[in-house]
């Protein structure tokens, strides 16, 4: 049976460098995957990714345990994302209300798929930063709603609301049409 | 159950976070309401292109080396970590048996503190005895205060960012040179 994270935690403590290693390698994917979908791009994902890593070793005994190593990781993770964004200011800040809205449904079916995407992911990147977290826990990382409350530092019942404005914003860029009363 | 109501739930029917009794009316509605079934689909097919954005695996070269990059980053951030977040390191006295240098420091100013108690101790004038109070301790230059209070305040202020065993070891030479003269050659 594979050693629990706070089991490697433990040893690392003592000085163990073979759970070091398991712990990163256990949880690389992960944090490498939260941060390139907050910034889109490899070189600044996996440099933010070991920061992500570097600061949770740094500090590894201010970790009181209350929640999961993996949970703590996204909290780091979150913050070296807000960080970045707001210091290199590579997303843009158009506001996602402002955009206009896409054709009606009946035209998508001759859109391209690269269109499209190329959609979704400008209206990911014009998301406020709070929704899209949300969104990004939620549809990437099946985090339920406590948790992501937990990981953003806020209510569950916030965490619910963040995503599903997060939702509601995406589905009129992306799928038109005129919004009902 | 209105199509108002079945809106500002769409999110939370598609990801199953509602109570069965609530999903029970909603299903009711979409089954008689073509609009909010469009509606339902359409901010499910949200969520499902949402779900294809893949990452772009960048390879297991950069997984393998991924540990070692961490590890390299690290090191370099332990050294720059500043000399009050090390753990203190430990000093080689002459019998060259590691020490910690705090409790070195505990002890030097337990010692120095009880030195100058017995200085105090040994000037204090006597029943009978020499007649020092008629000699007034030089005061400082700092009206109101003795030597001894100015010395230790003022020393700790110099010494404030310096290795706390040297400034231990500077202000006994000090309050020790200060002291004899002061003392000793009133005497």
């Amino acid at each position: 049976m594979a050693e629990s994270d706070n089991e490697l935690l433990d040893r690392y403590a003592a000085g163990d460098e073979s759970a070091f290693e398991e712990l990163v390698r256990r949880h690389q994917r992960t944090v490498y995957d939260l941060a390139y979908r907050m910034l889109e791009n490899h070189a600044d994902a996996a440099d933010l990714a070991q920061k992500t890593f570097v600061q949770a070793f740094l500090h590894h005994r201010t970790f009181r345990r209350e929640s999961s190593f993996r949970t703590w990781l996204f909290q780091i993770g979150l913050n070296q994302c807000r960080n970045a964004i707001r210091d290199r200011a590579r997303l843009t800040h158009a506001d996602v209300d402002g955009l206009p809205l896409a054709a009606p449904q009946d035209t998508f079916a001759v859109a391209a798929a690269a269109e499209l995407r190329d959609r979704l992911g400008w209206a990911i990147r014009a998301l406020p930063e709070r929704q899209r977290e949300a969104l990004v826990l939620r549809v990437y990382h099946n985090h339920a709603f406590a948790e992501i409350g937990a990981i953003m530092s806020c209510s569950e019942g916030t965490a619910k609301a963040n995503y599903h404005h997060a939702v509601s914003k995406l589905r009129r860029v992306l799928v038109g049409g005129e919004e009902r009363p | 159950m209105n199509c108002t109501d079945v809106k500002e739930w769409t999110v939370a029917y598609l990801e199953l976070d509602l109570e069965a009794s609530l999903v029970r009316n909603i299903t009711a509605h979409l089954e008689g309401c073509p609009v909010c079934r469009d509606e339902m689909e359409a901010v499910r097919q949200v969520l499902v292109r949402l779900k294809r954005r893949a990452v772009p695996d960048p390879g297991d070269r950069f997984w393998n080396e991924f540990p070692d990059h961490v590890r390299h980053q690290l090191v370099h951030a332990q050294g720059e970590a500043t000399p009050l977040q090390r753990p203190s390191r430990p000093l080689r006295l002459w019998t060259g048996i590691p020490v910690r240098s705090w409790p070195m420091a505990l002890a030097a100013s337990v010692a120095l503190l009880v030195g100058a108690w017995m200085l105090a101790g040994v000037l204090e004038p006597r029943n009978g005895g020499p007649a020092l109070k008629e000699q007034p301790v030089t005061q400082s230059p700092v009206e109101g205060k003795s030597d001894l209070p100015h010395i230790v305040e003022a020393d700790w202020e110099d010494f404030g960012e310096e290795d706390p065993d040297m400034v231990l070891v500077e202000m006994a030479s000090r309050l020790d040179r200060q002291t004899v003269d002061r003392l000793f050659g009133e005497i």
